[in-house]
């Protein structure tokens, strides 16, 4: 039997996260993600020459209320962000690190362009592996410490986000100064995705720098409405719509662990403690099959049956 | 309870209202009308009256700046009494006469009503085929009739009735008792030389009026559009379709709430209906009396008025309720209204003379909008064309001249100023036309009447939008560009603004400002209304450039930059010239109407073809609606020549 096969005229567009020595950077490996010419998985129609990458989520606080699961894995390094950043990679092999700078949130520290630039130079002396940094997520401050962040990391072609409808030129403008790429952050909506990345564009910063984060929700949260929305937007892009033609970042852990099934102890779901990170791993797979190159994580564990599933993913199946 | 009296200024009118009641209560008690889109839910901000004298409560509110705060400026509707006060209107607050469409219908040559819209100037010989005969809904027949006699000893009614059939060949012909009773004396006294009046009323002919002598030179009607904010009227001498003379004024309904919805939950207040009613048969009175006063016609030669609205504004017209125009399953009372005789409802001319109008199509698609269709003559064409209708309640027909269809999209009234900051509807001092040149810092500007400006109309904040776009104050997101470091461009608690005309060039004392919340509303507006056209093409599988006429209707006045609307993406990008401004569309269908039973039946076919797309209803509509919120659009595929134009990268 003869399989119909599916062209598209467009390619997802490759990004490479992280520079070398010799590339002006300092980071010893580097991430390369994108370059799909068909849906997730899809083999024997088309091209998928980079395997979706695992990030490893590292907070520049000790969170406040992080489950036991999570806890007892990183409650001896979570006082300081280097030592989190160095267990993720050694022990748990996080390809890449993403640092959110969530102290700089007024009701968090409030801490300002210094911290976050000491923050962002330990961690990079610590690991090898490039970086994503993200900003606690209100504008004035995102705008402060993003763009000193961005110029203390000059070089490191980081990937630096969110970049919002309605605040996105501080950044813009400090992505395109010190090299980086940027993330371009939609409420669950195609247009709007589409819009952020044609304002954010109109600043001079090429497509091919921009990652999509769509707005991801958690397994049992909406995240069907997430599938399609980016099931949609890999669609349009493959039908020559450049503006979506970037690769996709999920917060897969921060979603996850917001969820009771993730936490609650409640003997008819079976034992919390495996319960947490299979709800994160199975959120994580479904998210594989929408189209995501990028994926958020938290709990080792999880990411360990992750990085399984993209491996058996991966193998051709024509 | 205790009383307080309240003088307005500069009317110097007075009126005594309640502790519990506002000043806008105050006004509507008074007959002076001011501005008040949100039907005093204290939202809006339109309703700003100067205190001078007295004591007041009002609540404190972000609506009024702090210079008008200084200079004890309230808002009617949040504000009550704690003594007698005497209160000033600001000329802002006025809702002044619209002059603009008086002068638009002249400067189009209505005089020859026959030819379609347009179609006038250019193409003479295709506007003969779509004539329709001069055959109104009430006629006057001189008749000479001969006196009974032994050998001819019919009665007197069927004598009058022998006459009639010999001039036209009525089935069916009726006498009321009033007619009857006069008819021996009347007959009599003329020597048998009358003028009779007959009205078509649904089917059946009735002998409306019997006068001595020839008065068949003096049979006028009126065609009247009863739109949601502006009712416009013009009067016709029937005889010959000459048009006399156009006038238009509010529809003072506009201070129980702005839009239809606001209105309907207005009716369902107790009184509300009535007063409803009372306010637009009052605005017709006032432009009947003054159009018959001025052109030297006497009312009671005025045998029929033809009325085109919108179904609610119809509803209200004859008194109907129409709570279920706004509940689902969004049924009307009634589409085709049988004609009445204007009497019944109030309205002052003949006291035997008609009221008919032009039929509706469901709850949302109105009789303004046959009236529309039956003015574009797309109806008659094998082309297919669209009409869209701009105004609060937007409208679009899609189709030729074997089938139509049609929806509506709530495109709110930003084109007609409201929920504008400075906006203001097409009238005196208005700006209706902007450039911009930032590098010389340089903005031109038109007003209407060539008056200092008071605010902005649609006509004005199109091309408005359109420069600053072009101009990069704005982003294709709508929002302003503080990095400019301009005077213009400033911040304030509200957000950004941009001031087009600073105060010392105003009437109003004030900036003339646009907010970014104003430039949303306007881009909430103008996706409405693409989005409408784009979901009917789609729903039929055609593209825009299957279109062959795209006829734009609304109270923009005379003036509208088809460029600059299609580069906001309120218009598609495609072949300039296929657009036609027709101006009140609803007003010309009514006039034809009027002149003719043949256009009537044809706009009651056009309402029987017209099939109704809820779009609402339509899982897409979001989607498509989110994706037009951008200038000109999220898909510049869509604007291929815009983007040409501005250097967009597609």
């Amino acid at each position: 039997m003869e399989i119909i096969k599916e062209k598209w005229g467009t390619a997802i567009n490759t990004l490479t996260i992280g520079a070398t020595k010799e590339e002006g950077g300092t980071r010893t490996s580097k991430v390369t993600v994108g370059g799909e010419t068909t849906l997730p998985f899809l083999h024997f129609e088309g091209e998928i020459p980079y395997k979706p990458v695992i990030a490893m989520e590292v907070l520049d606080l000790i969170p406040q209320e992080w489950p036991k699961t999570l806890e007892e894995h990183f409650k001896d390094v979570w006082h300081d962000p280097a030592l989190w950043a160095k267990k993720c990679v050694e022990e748990y092999k996080a390809e890449l690190i993403c640092l959110k700078l969530l102290s700089a949130h007024p009701d968090e520290g409030n801490t300002g362009a210094k911290e976050a630039k000491e923050t962002v130079r330990k961690v990079l002396d610590k690991v090898g592996v490039p970086l994503i940094i993200l900003g606690p997520g209100v504008h004035d401050k995102d705008n402060e410490v993003l763009a000193a962040a961005s110029e203390e990391t000059r070089g490191e072609k980081c990937l630096i986000g969110d970049a919002l409808q309605d605040n996105y030129k501080t950044l813009v403008a400090s992505a395109l100064a010190d090299g980086h790429s940027i993330i371009t952050e939609s409420p669950i909506d195609i247009n709007i995705a589409k819009q952020v990345n044609i304002l954010v564009s109109e600043m001079g910063i090429p497509l091919e720098r921009l990652v999509i984060y769509p707005t991801t929700g958690g397994l049992g949260y909406g995240i069907e409405y997430a599938y399609s929305i980016m099931e949609r937007s890999r669609l349009a892009a493959f039908m020559g719509d450049k503006t979506l033609a970037c690769p996709i970042l999920c917060i897969i852990g921060q979603e996850t662990w917001r969820a009771k099934e993730s936490k609650s102890e409640n003997p008819l779901w079976g034992a919390v403690e495996e319960r947490g990170p299979i709800w994160e791993a199975s959120t994580a797979g479904a998210f594989l099959q929408a189209g995501a190159d990028i994926l958020v994580m938290r709990h080792p564990k999880a990411a360990e049956i992750t990085r399984k599933t993209i491996q058996d993913l991966m193998k051709k199946n024509n | 309870m205790k009383q307080f009296k309240v003088t307005f200024y500069p009317e110097g009118r007075e009126v005594v209202i309640n502790s519990n009641q506002t000043l806008l209560d105050a006004a509507s008690q008074a007959g002076i009308y001011i501005n008040s889109i949100c039907a005093g839910e204290g939202v809006c901000g339109k309703c700003k009256l100067i205190v001078r004298e007295g004591k007041v409560f009002t609540p404190p509110t972000h609506l009024l700046t702090r210079l008008e705060l200084q200079r004890s400026y309230v808002l009617a509707c949040q504000t009550m009494l704690n003594s007698d006060v005497e209160v000033e209107l600001p000329l802002e607050t006025r809702l002044e006469e619209v002059q603009i469409l008086t002068e638009g219908e002249k400067k189009r040559k209505f005089l020859d009503l026959f030819a379609l819209v347009e179609k006038v100037e250019s193409q003479e010989k295709l506007e003969k085929e779509f004539i329709y005969k001069l055959n109104p809904l009430v006629k006057k027949f001189y008749l000479e009739i001969p006196k009974p006699s032994l050998d001819d000893n019919l009665s007197y009614l069927q004598r009058i009735y022998r006459e009639i059939k010999k001039r036209e060949d009525y089935p069916i012909l009726q006498t009321g008792l009033f007619n009857l009773k006069k008819l021996p004396e009347l007959l009599n006294d003329a020597n048998w030389n009358v003028t009779v009046t007959l009205g078509e009323r649904n089917g059946t002919v009735e002998l409306v009026q019997i006068e001595t002598g020839n008065t068949t030179l003096k049979n006028f009607g009126v065609a009247i559009d009863i739109g949601t904010t502006t009712v416009a009227a013009t009067l016709l001498d029937l005889n010959t379709a000459r048009v006399i003379d156009t006038k238009a004024n509010y529809n003072t309904q506009v201070s129980f709430g702005e839009d239809v919805i606001s209105r309907i939950i207005y009716a369902e207040e107790s009184e509300g209906l009535k007063k409803l009613n009372q306010a637009v048969v009052d605005n017709i009175n006032g432009l009947i009396t003054s159009l018959a006063l001025e052109n030297n016609v006497k009312l009671n030669d005025i045998n029929i008025v033809m009325c085109a609205g919108n179904t609610t504004m119809s509803h209200l017209l004859i008194g109907l309720t129409p709570t279920s125009i706004r509940k689902e399953p969004y049924v009307p009372v009634v589409n085709f209204l049988p004609t009445l005789r204007a009497s019944e409802i109030g309205i002052k001319i003949n006291p035997r003379g008609l009221l008919a109008n032009l039929p509706s199509v469901s709850s949302y698609v109105g009789g303004d909008i046959t009236a529309g269709v039956l003015a574009s003559g797309m109806n008659k064409d094998s082309d297919i064309s669209i009409l869209i209708d701009i105004g609060t309640n937007g409208e679009v027909v899609l189709g030729n001249n074997e089938w139509l269809v049609g929806c509506s999209c709530s495109a709110g009234p930003a084109f007609e100023g409201g929920g504008v900051k400075c906006g203001m509807r097409a009238s005196r001092g208005a700006i209706q036309e902007v450039r911009i040149n930032l590098k010389e810092n340089q903005i031109q500007y038109k007003t209407i009447g060539d008056v200092k400006p008071r605010g902005i109309c649609g006509s004005g904040l199109i091309d408005l939008m359109a420069e600053m776009l072009k101009e990069g104050i704005i982003n294709r997101a709508g929002k302003i560009n503080l990095e400019l470091n301009q005077p213009r461009i400033r911040k304030t608690d509200q957000g950004v603004e941009f001031v087009i005309i600073f105060d010392k060039e105003t009437e109003i004392n004030q900036d003339i400002i646009i907010t970014e919340d104003d430039i949303m509303n306007l881009i909430r507006s103008k996706a409405a209304m693409y989005v409408g056209t784009d979901f009917l093409l789609k729903k039929i599988g055609l593209s825009f450039n299957e279109i062959k006429n795209f006829y734009i209707a609304g109270g923009f006045g005379n003036y509208l930059n088809i460029k600059n609307s299609i580069l906001i993406g309120l218009l598609p990008d495609i072949s300039l010239d296929i657009f036609k401004f027709i101006g009140n569309s609803s007003l010309t269908g009514a006039k034809i109407a009027l002149l003719s039973q043949e256009a009537l039946e044809e706009a009651h076919k056009i309402s029987q073809k017209l099939t109704n797309f809820e779009l609402s209803i339509e899982a897409n509509f979001m989607n498509e609606y989110t994706s037009a919120l951008f200038l000109p659009h999220t898909d510049l595929r869509l604007f291929p020549n815009v983007s040409k134009k501005l250097n967009w990268s597609v």
